[in-house]
């Protein structure tokens, strides 16, 4: 199997401000919002009901779920971050609804970075998008390996 | 005729700030987590090829730390469910009956560490506020919690606050 993440590690050294993320582009479909919500124990009728969502809730459509879209824009960051990275904070507001077959893009700007007690930290400005819409704004937070051990000679941020 | 803003708030709902609301253990399993992993399509070795995750320093494959939340959910007996089929077995039971379209509003989670397959994991949460705003399209309740998970050696593997509106 080749996914993006068995690629060369990234390290702090690589990454400044104002880089931008890879786009993580996906149209969830019924079926992804249907294990989603078994994976996720999550009986809400809106994400199944197509009367439920349009004659009780008022909605074109059933909805995406807000924690599947959170998933998708922590993935994108992971995907980034390689095997040696990890995510240490994650925030997501949901600020507009999504429905299935809609084209979605998931990505971030890294906003800082730094060195902290030996760790390399970089922080990053996410969202996900529809076309131009902000759906779900949110930063992060990673820490990466350094290339050069801690305490080494120069800041490596 | 004039709207007057409605108080959305039962008293017994306000009443609940500040409680504990809501505690629960669970397993982290690794194929709950592999599961979760797939209907959002992310195949990052980390959380399936064991190989790829002990190069990385881990003893083990390690779960997708967004699945955290999920590893505590309990089973509900289906005639407990909401109307709208939605659970309160993790929100405290909160009830807005003048507010019942709910829709998670946001989420803010630190990771101390990952958490592997076998690991058990306590949640307890908290209701930090219950505040009625005025929107755009009219008014909403906005509910925020405060919760820890702690492993079961009682180290905190993260904290989280998150928040859920409802709409009359």
């Amino acid at each position: 199997m080749s996914t993006a993440v068995e690629t060369e590690q990234l390290h702090l050294e690589d990454v400044a401000v104002g880089d931008e993320l890879p786009d993580l582009e996906v149209v969830v479909d019924e079926t992804q919002m249907f294990f989603f919500s078994a994976a996720t124990y999550n009986g809400h009728r809106i994400h199944y009901d197509k009367e439920w969502a349009r004659d009780r809730e008022g909605y074109d459509d059933v909805l995406v779920q807000g924690p599947l879209q959170s998933a998708l824009l922590a993935r994108a960051v992971t995907d980034w971050i390689g095997g040696a990275g990890r995510l240490v904070s994650f925030s997501a507001q949901n600020r507009a609804v999504a429905f299935p077959g809609q084209p979605l893009t998931f990505g971030g700007r890294v906003t800082a970075v730094r060195v902290e007690d030996g760790r390399g930290l970089v922080d990053l400005e996410i969202a996900g998008r529809r076309g131009d819409d902000v759906l779900m704004p949110g930063s992060a937070t990673v820490s990466l390996p350094l290339r050069r051990p801690a305490g080494g000679a120069g800041g490596a941020a | 005729m004039t709207q007057q803003t409605q108080d959305l708030v039962p008293e017994a709902a306000a009443a609940q700030v500040g409680a504990l609301v809501a505690t629960a253990t669970g397993d982290v399993l690794r194929r709950e987590w592999q599961r979760w992993a797939v209907a959002v399509g992310d195949r990052n070795p980390l959380w399936f090829d064991v190989e790829h995750a002990r190069a990385q320093g881990y003893d083990d494959v390690v779960a997708p730390p967004l699945y955290l939340q999920y590893a505590v959910l309990g089973v509900t007996p289906l005639d407990t469910l909401r109307a709208d089929g939605s659970s309160g077995a993790v929100s405290g039971d909160l009830a807005f009956p003048d507010a019942p379209r709910r829709m998670a509003g946001g989420e803010s989670t630190t990771f101390h560490r990952y958490c592997g397959h076998g690991d058990v994991v306590t949640m307890e949460r908290r209701v930090e506020s219950i505040v009625q705003k005025q929107g755009r399209s009219g008014p909403f309740v906005l509910v925020t919690w405060r919760t820890t998970y702690t492993d079961q050696r009682d180290e905190l593997v993260a904290e989280a606050t998150t928040s859920m509106i409802a709409r009359p």
